[in-house]
């Protein structure tokens, strides 16, 4: 499984909406998402992959594809270590 | 009133509150391990202030609304230093909706965060005060017996906290251990800043005989002395820094 993937399954999980309606535009509004669901969002992908994300950087998602883009990052950044 | 050489965790410590109180703590030669969750920035910032006062910081992140996290926090304080005098159980958070929108997840985020995680990390603490005694201070705040719009789940988790402190107050009191919370009114900080702007809370200083806001340093300054060996007949109370404002009808009152 894609990181996209997995971070979609997270995100649906919590926000209990279809995964098929989650696109990299879709907003976190869009996906019903409120600040506590963001929240748990970031702390079960922070999990997942093992890394942190801190608040000053998870502030700048404009969308579900900014948040994808970064744990992207991070997981190719850690596999380099 | 010094508190040379001891250790204190302090939840929730890298802004606020929370860091108004480790920064007083450490003024008075307490060595802070300062935990946070979101901000790292501001947690190792704090831990510099904390150093340029002479003593030793140490910047742990923790969910302490997860019991394994705050089990890993315990195991590494454990391992570093062995020991500790001085919890403060500091860290909040909430979700603020009409009694009508909580739900199950709303509860327990609130609940584990602001009421279980005394409960965890007294536990784990007592364990290492062990032979020594020690202070568990935790800080609640006028919504555990007052009504607050969208108040509901995070007043109920202070109610529990307090109600809490009561027991731990006692069953810890064989072994030296004197526990107690401190409930503030709102006080200045960043949070409160974005809750003024949003109108979901008034400037109180007219219904505030003290004539000013609460800052973090009054609450900081009550934890200390509940800290101090000064202190060491109060157990298991619910100390009230709020200016005077509990104390008067000022719903009835005209403007
Ligand atoms: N401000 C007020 O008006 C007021 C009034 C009465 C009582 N109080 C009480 O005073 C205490 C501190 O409040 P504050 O206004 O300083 O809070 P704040 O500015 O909202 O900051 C909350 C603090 O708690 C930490 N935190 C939140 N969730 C956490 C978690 N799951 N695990 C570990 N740390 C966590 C935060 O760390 P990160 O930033 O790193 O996430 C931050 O340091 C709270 O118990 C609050 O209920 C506040």
């Amino acid at each position: 499984m894609t990181v996209e993937d997995q971070v979609r399954d997270i995100v649906a999980k919590i926000t209990r909406v279809d995964k098929s309606i989650i696109t990299r535009q879709s907003t976190f509004k869009e996906i019903k998402a409120d600040s506590l669901d963001v929240v748990q969002a970031l702390v079960a992908v922070e999990e997942t992959f093992g890394i942190e994300i801190p608040d000053e950087e998870a502030q700048k998602f404009q969308n579900f594809g900014d948040f994808v883009s970064y744990v992207e990052s991070r997981v190719a950044q850690e596999e380099k270590v | 009133m010094s508190l040379d050489g001891k250790l204190a965790l302090v939840t929730g410590s890298g802004r606020g509150i929370g860091r108004a109180i480790a920064l007083k703590l450490a003024s008075q030669g307490v060595d802070i391990i300062v935990n946070f969750f979101r901000h790292r920035d501001s947690a190792e910032q704090t831990a510099k202030d904390i150093e340029s006062l002479g003593v030793k910081a140490e910047v742990i992140r923790a969910n302490v609304g997860d019991p394994a996290k705050i089990d890993e926090m315990f195991d590494m304080i454990s391992n570093k230093f062995g020991r500790l005098d001085i919890l403060i159980s500091n860290a909040a958070s909430g979700v603020g909706r009409p009694v009508v929108d909580i739900d199950v997840k709303a509860w327990e985020w609130t609940m584990d965060i602001n009421a279980r995680a005394l409960l965890l990390c007294a536990q784990r603490a007592a364990k290492l005060m062990e032979g020594r005694g020690g202070k568990i201070v935790s800080i609640s705040s006028l919504g555990s017996r007052f009504v607050l719009p969208n108040y509901t789940v995070v007043g109920v988790s202070k109610a529990a906290l307090e109600a809490l402190t009561r027991y731990l107050a006692i069953e810890l009191a064989p072994q030296n251990i004197c526990v107690n919370t401190v409930a503030a009114s709102a006080v200045e900080t960043e949070a409160l800043k974005f809750y003024f702007k949003e109108g979901l809370v008034k400037d109180n200083r007219q219904v505030t005989p003290a004539g000013r806001m609460v800052i973090p340093e009054d609450v900081a300054n009550i934890v200390a002395f509940l800290c101090s060996e000064e202190a060491f007949m109060i157990r298991g109370q619910t100390i009230i820094v709020d200016g005077g404002t509990s104390v008067g009808l000022f719903a009835l009152a005209g403007k």
